[in-house]
């Protein structure tokens, strides 16, 4: 059985999601937030190339997202103009892609000459390098402020000329999906098998054949095309692009999306991807503490669940396999661990956004909205409250976790009885 | 006859130490070379020189022919020299198919091809397997190497030395930390891989050795001071002096 065709119906059903999103989430917010997803499950996908499938961690992939951004930007601004001969809006991606991938040629030449350490420091080097640019190199990059354009240029076949988000959106899930195709169609490539031995063991893989250098320099180079065509996607949504796309910053975010979706499962990135674009437009607009949130969130990820989201999917599928009642059998402790992590994180969260709120505020009014409820963050009261509900929740979560492993355990040794047997 | 295998004052020094003093060796076509020496003699790192892992600080060595030194490990290995390690040097996060189908595909031309499907390719998947059946894990194919046992892995390091079908086998210490039946076993796989091929070996199991060998080149403090067949090198004077006879100490 061939593993592209196999998973023909999870592209098809993945296709027909796409499809009918817009019709569910009709707002105009939920439409950008579908966009954003779209562009981000694109660059996650192409972060993981590097670090989950080849084994190189960056701190700078946000340089070929950004650049091929400012590059799109331009050549769109430049079309309008009629400086440059017409190229099809919706083959845009293409153009961002050949911009990273160029990017990525020459600044993968340098970087995976070496791996490991080397490697990262290289990166954020160039992250740093590019980001500085911005402020430098004005007639390119228009400093802050950034460069904004109009989409609508050229001819409108079919009516399609961009002028409404919903064709963008269609645009960059149409996009979006083909790239996932593409870059799942990679991983099963002789380039995507040797990548993931240099990963694993780059020395042997010198004895049977391969330079390691060039199965790098290719991984990084192809990571670059994607990433750059996510960025073309970005500049198309928002029709701006500002130093931000290119900044150290943003590389963190694709960093926290790979990982917190799981860098071992082709579907991890794009579990982070929504997860944190869903949460970053959220909660952003909720609270101000959201990047101590996101850190702790990635904190917990790396120390407790190494294989992201993904990890903790996965590691339920042996037993799924076997009988979905054992399954079922883990769902109350889990329902009961889940609920009371919950109450311990409501305290916590109290307390955070006080703490926030007292040292970020310089306003004589000292009660602030939590919850949906007022308090006083100079009374000793909610303090009280939240230090209590902390207490309550942490006691609890000592009695419910205990339960979980317990039902864990009994559930991996049923399996193991059974493989026996 | 054809020399598979030539080096001519090969010399390495790691700063101001020594440790391979200007051998010659010659190695030829379908022969079966044991290396033996007592510890820190120089055997690895002379394989180490011969793969292309380091650089040599003088002398020439030549590859049917071709001269090879100082050349890249993956060059070497495409000119059909694969080595094993003493070591086990696998991917453990891959399964037993996987580990050796990467060592098959550069051998079958599929390079850095990034537009075929790996399992569509016919020769690929064809040579796997034959590699799979012939070191005996073609019951454990879905294993991460990773968990084999220690003689599964052995034997799949000599799986994906030979997968590429070089033309010389190169094996560091292919039985070390194996028990008596599992070195039976390994010395069958090695016989039996190493058909019509060139063997250059370095082992410490004098039975293996003495089994296999068409000849032997002992190796002492970076020099070789004997090569030849086995029943010569078991009645030479200086070996029993340098190598066999502290033995019997």
């Amino acid at each position: 059985m061939n593993g592209m065709t196999k998973n023909s119906p999870i592209w098809i059903a993945a296709a027909v999601l796409f499809a009918i999103l817009p019709f569910i989430f009709q707002s105009g917010f939920a439409l950008n937030i579908l966009s954003q997803m779209g562009v981000f499950i694109i660059f996650a996908l192409a972060y993981n190339m590097l670090l989950g499938q080849g084994g190189m961690l960056s701190f700078g992939h946000a340089i070929y997202f950004g650049l091929a951004g400012y590059f799109t930007a331009h050549f769109i601004t430049l079309m309008g103009e009629e400086a440059l001969p017409y190229f099809p809006i919706s083959l845009i991606p293409l153009f961002g892609g050949l911009a990273g991938l160029i990017c990525g040629i020459v600044v993968g030449y340098v970087s995976t000459r070496r791996a490991g350490t080397t490697f990262a420091m290289i990166s954020l080097g160039f992250g740093e390098l590019v980001t500085a640019s911005t402020l430098i190199l004005i007639a390119f990059f228009n400093g802050e402020e950034g460069i904004q354009t109009d989409r609508w240029v050229g001819p409108e076949p079919f009516g399609i000329n961009y002028g409404s988000d919903i064709q963008v959106y269609y645009l960059i899930a149409i996009w979006c999906l083909l790239c996932m195709i593409a870059m799942f169609f990679l991983t099963k490539t002789p380039f995507g098998r040797m990548s993931n031995a240099v990963r694993d063991n780059a020395e042997r893989v010198q004895f049977i054949g391969y330079n390691t250098q060039r199965v790098r320099w290719l991984a990084f180079a192809l990571s670059s095309f994607f990433a750059g065509a996510a960025g073309s996607l970005h500049v198309m949504n928002y029709e701006h692009v500002g130093f931000e796309t290119v900044s150290v910053a943003q590389s963190g975010l694709v960093l926290f999306m790979a990982y917190i979706g799981g860098v071992g499962h082709f579907i991890g990135p794009v579990l982070g991807a929504i997860l944190i674009t869903i949460l970053n437009s959220t909660l952003s607009d909720l609270t101000e503490a959201w990047f101590l949130y996101l850190g702790l969130i990635f904190v917990v990820i790396v120390l407790f669940s190494p294989g992201g989201l993904a990890g903790i999917v996965m590691m339920h599928e042996p037993i799924w396999k076997t009988s979905p009642r054992l399954l079922a059998s883990l769902v109350v402790p889990y329902i009961y661990g889940i609920a009371t992590t919950l109450v311990a994180l409501c305290g916590l969260i109290g307390m955070i956004e006080m703490l926030y709120y007292r040292s970020t505020t310089f306003s004589a009014d000292t009660s602030t909205s939590i919850y949906g409820v007022t308090v006083d963050t100079a009374s000793v009261v909610p303090w009280l409250v939240f230090i209590v509900v902390t207490g309550v929740g942490v006691y609890l979560c000592r009695m419910s976790y205990p339960g979980m492993a317990h039902s864990w355990n009994a559930v991996i040794n049923d399996i193991k009885q059974r493989m026996v047997s | 006859m054809t020399t598979a295998l030539q080096l001519k004052d090969v010399a390495k020094s790691f700063g101001n130490t020594q440790i391979i003093r200007d051998v010659d060796l010659d190695i030829a076509h379908g022969e079966l070379h044991a290396m033996i020496g007592p510890n820190g003699a120089g055997k690895s790192t002379l394989f180490n020189l011969i793969s292309g892992k380091y650089h040599v600080s003088g002398g020439t060595i030549s590859f049917y022919d071709s001269e090879i030194t100082n050349k890249e490990p993956y060059e070497i290995s495409r000119m059909g020299l694969g080595r094993s390690f003493q070591v086990t040097n696998i991917f453990p996060r891959m399964s037993v198919y996987e580990n050796l189908r990467c060592g098959v595909l550069w051998s079958t031309g599929h390079r850095y091809s990034f537009w075929h499907l790996v399992n569509r390719q016919r020769d690929v998947n064809e040579r796997t397997e034959e590699v799979l059946e012939m070191i005996g894990l073609t019951g454990r194919r879905d294993v991460p190497a990773g968990m084999l046992s220690y003689s599964d892995q052995r034997a799949l390091e000599i799986g994906i030395t030979i997968a590429g079908d070089p033309k010389m086998i190169m094996l560091d210490e292919p039985t070390a930390g194996m028990s008596h039946s599992e070195t039976e076993q390994a010395v069958a796989l090695i016989r039996k891989v190493s058909k019509g091929k060139t063997l250059v070996m370095v082992e410490h199991d004098m039975g293996v050795v003495f089994d296999l060998a068409d000849k032997i080149s002992v190796l002492v403090y970076g020099e070789i001071i004997a090569s030849d067949a086995p029943q010569n090198i078991r009645n030479n004077a200086a070996v029993q002096e340098a190598y066999l006879g502290t033995e019997q100490h």
